[in-house]
């Protein structure tokens, strides 16, 4: 109950706890270890894992430290339906993202990077738009990984943040620096067994611990109607829609999730996104249920931070072995998402920097990649670190990243379906985008008058890009088309005259609308007509360029774009 | 909610998360097995 000791965890404990997880990761990749990693493998495993490795592997990358903690911030703020709207929408995320996942591996079967494509669809710009975004996100993921680790190892021990940050940041470098991709998607495997199994003990040993049932009769005093509210308007206006908007642009813009679809077996393809999506709704609601628990106890949160809500419940509920296994818990969600972070940046740089922009596909070195992929690991680590010192706020670094990628997503989406949009399209559909999403998203102009109808109705095309998008990946582009009309007529009354007030729903809004407007009134004019077969001749293994992008042993000159 | 529906609201995702992990167990286990079998590495 409130004001109960919280237990911790000595210096002792907590070094072998690192040792054991750290040491038995980098066991676990040293066993794949080979002496001379080929640059494929290193970034894709060569395109055919299976199925229990994909699955787990996207589902442990998903999942990092800050998404358990915001579920159960939402719970505690938003009540019963609190984590349902974090946590539903996060994994919507992945299951949005499969059907163009399925195209995208398609036109592209042997790619490294989305961006990669994007070079080989439209040529350079769009490339770095996408690849910079991709390297920026990446950096901030890490980066707050980092911070969750120095913040876990600083509650629960006589640790201090720093030491923290650097055990956390050392570890996940010592066994993801050799084999790359391929340790990350083993050693997830390992990891997000330890998550689940954590969970499925962990939230019913803390429900009976604290008393519940019983305690939902107590503690009902203490929620508001809303909070007790499972269809709370507040919970899906604050926190489940502007997520929404997001669904589909952490998807684009995440590396890490689209080096996993160029690394699945192209059958595996399905099985692996559903089962992430349940394996991520199923745990990331189950640890926001704590803080559902927390607000019917009356739990204050420690010195006011709800980042404090999970560790405080399981410090407060469990005994010193269970806590112990949050602990894995924590380290193995932030460790798993770290090293893919560390993985998707190292084949940024090794293919869309070295492998297109320096070297060219066919003149690549497979060997000096490798080199380069390992020396961008120790780079980006150095860098994570460093930004992770000033501790800020990764929340709103985060709100701010997806917004921008959302410019990103209909020019993306659309280059893989369409054959009329041109690089010149794709980039000054993204550069306007974020010329109106910065001012509306810091209110550098007055949200009043014209203006502010001007924005809120780009808001509601907004919506039906989200929601066309959406449809479009599962049903075509007759329901999707039908369902953006439909969601447009049907949020338009409750966003004109509204929806100024909200800054972050509408600059991601804005920028999904003013990038499709854009796009698709420039291809609408365009003469182009792309062929998309092409793309596999220019996107292809770096090991064996020639024959491995040629269909059929066909040896004809695999053409690399200026 | 009535205190049974919370409970079972609450439980779950934790039986879920159970299930999940089963799942991909499984499935690492068959691969594992089957590359074993054919003398090729897991990844």
């Amino acid at each position: 109950m409130p004001g109960q000791d919280v237990v911790k965890l000595g210096a002792v404990t907590i070094g072998v706890l690192l040792i054991l997880f750290y040491g038995g990761t980098f066991y676990i990749s040293s066993r794949i270890g080979k002496r001379e990693e080929s640059a494929d493998g290193y970034m894709t495993a060569g395109n055919r894992i299976g199925f229990g490795i994909s699955a787990a592997s996207m589902t442990a990358t998903w999942i990092w430290a800050s998404s358990m903690y915001a579920s159960a911030t939402s719970g505690y703020t938003y009540g019963i339906s609190g984590p349902i709207h974090y946590g539903l929408w996060g994994a919507l995320m992945i299951l949005f993202i499969y059907p163009f996942g399925r195209r995208i591996r398609a036109v592209a079967p042997e790619a490294h990077t989305l961006a990669e494509v994007m070079y080989a669809r439209h040529g350079r710009s769009s490339q770095l738009m996408l690849a910079g975004s991709n390297v920026v996100g990446s950096l901030i993921s890490l980066m707050s990984n980092f911070i969750a680790g120095g913040v876990i190892i600083a509650l629960l021990s006589p640790f201090t943040f720093i030491q923290g940050v650097l055990i956390i940041a050392s570890g996940v470098l010592l066994y993801t620096l050799w084999s790359g991709f391929r340790a990350s998607v083993l050693t997830d495997f390992v990891q997000v067994m330890a998550m689940l199994g954590a969970v499925a003990i962990l939230v019913p040993t803390i429900f009976f611990a604290a008393g519940f049932p019983s305690a939902f009769e107590l503690g009902a005093a203490s929620l508001t109607p809303e909070q007790s509210n499972f269809f709370s308007s507040d919970a899906f206006l604050k926190q489940g829609a502007p997520y929404i908007a997001a669904v589909l642009a952490y998807a684009i813009g995440n590396q890490t999730i689209a080096q996993r679809l160029f690394a699945v077996r192209e059958d595996l393809i399905k099985p692996t996104f559903l089962t992430a999506t349940i394996g991520y709704g199923a745990m990331v609601i189950g640890v926001g249920m704590l803080g559902v628990l927390a607000l019917y106890l009356g739990i204050e949160p420690l010195g006011g931070d709800l980042n404090n809500l999970v560790p405080q419940m399981a410090a407060s509920y469990l005994p010193t072995a269970l806590v112990a296994l949050f602990f894995v818990m924590i380290i193995g969600a932030l460790s798993s998402t770290a090293d893919s972070d560390l993985a998707a940046l190292s084949s940024l740089v090794m293919t869309d920097v070295y492998g297109h922009l320096v070297a060219g596909r066919k003149k690549a070195n497979p060997a000096l990649m490798v080199f380069v992929g390992r020396a961008t690991m120790v780079l980006a680590t150095g860098a994570a670190v460093a930004f992770a010192s000033l501790r800020l706020n990764i929340l709103d670094l985060l709100v701010f990243v997806g917004a921008l990628w959302g410019a990103l997503v209909f020019p993306v989406i659309a280059s893989f379906y369409w054959d009329k949009v041109t690089n010149r399209a794709f980039t000054t559909s993204v550069i306007a985008a974020l010329a109106v999403f910065l001012p509306v998203r810091f209110g550098w102009l007055p949200m009043s008058g014209a203006t502010a109808l001007v924005v809120e109705v780009l808001s509601v095309v907004g919506i039906g890009v989200v929601i066309g998008l959406m449809v479009f990946g599962f049903l075509g582009l007759r329901a999707a088309k039908v369902a953006a009309l439909v969601s447009m007529v049907a949020s338009a009354p409750f966003v004109l005259g509204f929806l100024r007030d909200y800054a972050t729903l509408s600059g991601s809004l804005v920028a999904y609308a003013v990038s499709t407007l854009v796009c698709l009134a420039m291809s609408l004019r365009s003469r182009e007509s792309f062929d998309f077969s092409t793309i596999k001749e220019r996107v292809g293994h770096f090991d064996d360029p020639v024959e491995a992008a040629l269909p059929d042993g066909e040896l004809a000159a695999a053409p690399d774009r200026a | 909610m009535s205190t049974v529906a919370l409970t079972i609201y609450v439980l779950m995702w934790p039986a879920l998360v159970a299930v999940v992990m089963a799942v991909i167990g499984r499935g690492f286990l068959k691969e594992w097995l089957d590359a074993r079998r054919r003398g090729e590495d897991l990844i």
